[in-house]
């Protein structure tokens, strides 16, 4: 996984995540649009049809804060979850 | 928010199929593991075939795609992506080679299925080969799919809303997947050949998805069990997750 910035102001954030397709885009935009202070999240994969770039560009805004940080708690959410539902279907 | 609330329950379960109830899931976290289950568990699967002698009536090209598609057991824990098991496969005819006739160098790798078969060989035809198995994920190549046929239905819970007038006519509703009735009980529908009406009959019913319960249906090639299956595709996602952590740290 190789983060490039493209874009990134005090709200909002675009960041180029390369080597990733939806399977883990859509958790990690899953998990960013349930935190309190993210105003919008989104991903796309063949941003604008751009010649042949297909890394997916996330884009996040927050409504306070950094989004970068943002980005920090929704892995943070993310491995919770993980944690849980693993051990849950461990002992099952 | 205490997100880490999940229940989960087999409602079948095998070694290489079942189905699973599983409570607390976001949309995109169910996709997620279930892209995962195809596409990102690795398992071994044979890649590189040295032939010393082919004469059968097959080219090699064509008995190296049917080696590559032999599920092989794989342990995981013991290996690492791009990990290389060497088989080895000596075969004369008259007679069937099968996969169990491939001899692993490594006991902990071997054909999950011993009859699959490879070819049909006549008098005097005969099959001698070394071939590299490699271990890698589906996205590379299907071959390395562990799970096939992985996929989730919502959990649909059925109410009876009262007596279906004396003089309508009851009329068949065809449901597939499991449903949870009103006092909680999970039921697949193969219970009551997957007609509403056979389980109540003469009631009307109304059915709805269950926010956030997933039936998923797994089922492996035999690289690996079930319970492991899922738990390592919940695994890739989790991995990438801290990926992402470290990466924006630096």
């Amino acid at each position: 996984m190789e983060l490039r910035v493209i874009d990134k102001s005090e709200a909002e954030l675009r960041i180029e995540v390369a080597g990733e397709d939806h399977t883990f885009m859509n958790v990690l935009k899953g998990a960013l649009l349930e935190a309190d202070d993210v105003a919008a999240a989104t991903y796309d994969v063949n941003p604008e049809q751009s010649g042949g770039q297909t890394e997916p560009i996330l884009t996040v805004k927050t409504e306070s804060g950094d989004p970068l940080d943002a980005l920090e708690d929704a892995a943070d959410a993310i491995t919770e979850k993980t944690t849980a539902l693993s051990d849950a279907v461990r002992a099952a | 928010m205490s997100e880490a609330d999940f229940d989960v329950q087999y409602i079948e379960r095998d070694d290489r199929s079942a189905r699973v109830l599983i409570r607390g899931l976001s949309p995109a976290f169910a996709n997620g593991i279930r892209r995962a289950m195809i596409a990102d568990v690795p398992t071994f699967s044979i890649d590189t075939v040295r032939f010393v002698e082919n004469s059968s009536v097959m080219f090699d090209e064509m008995l190296g795609l049917r080696l590559g598609l032999v599920p092989l057991t794989t342990p995981i824990d013991d290996f690492e992506i791009g990990d290389e098991v060497t088989l080895a496969l000596d075969v004369a005819g008259p007679g069937t080679a099968y996969s169990g006739d491939l001899v692993s160098s490594e006991p902990l790798v071997e054909p999950a299925d011993k009859n699959v078969p490879l070819i049909e060989l006549k008098e005097g035809q005969r099959v001698e080969l070394e071939a590299d198995a490699v271990l890698d994920t589906g996205k590379e190549h299907a071959k390395h799919q562990g799970g096939v046929s992985v996929g989730y239905r919502h959990l649909q819970r059925v109410t009876v809303e009262g007596d279906l007038g004396e003089f309508d006519e009851e009329e068949t509703r065809i449901l597939r997947g499991v449903i949870e009735t009103e006092d909680g009980e999970i039921v697949p529908t193969e219970a009551f050949d997957h007609d509403l009406s056979e389980r109540y009959p003469g009631k009307e019913v109304s059915v709805e998805d269950v926010p956030g319960a997933f039936v998923f249906h797994v089922e492996t090639d035999g690289s690996v069990d079930v319970e492991e299956l899922i738990v390592r595709a919940i695994g890739t996602i989790e991995e990438r997750a801290d990926e992402l952590r470290t990466t924006i740290a630096v």
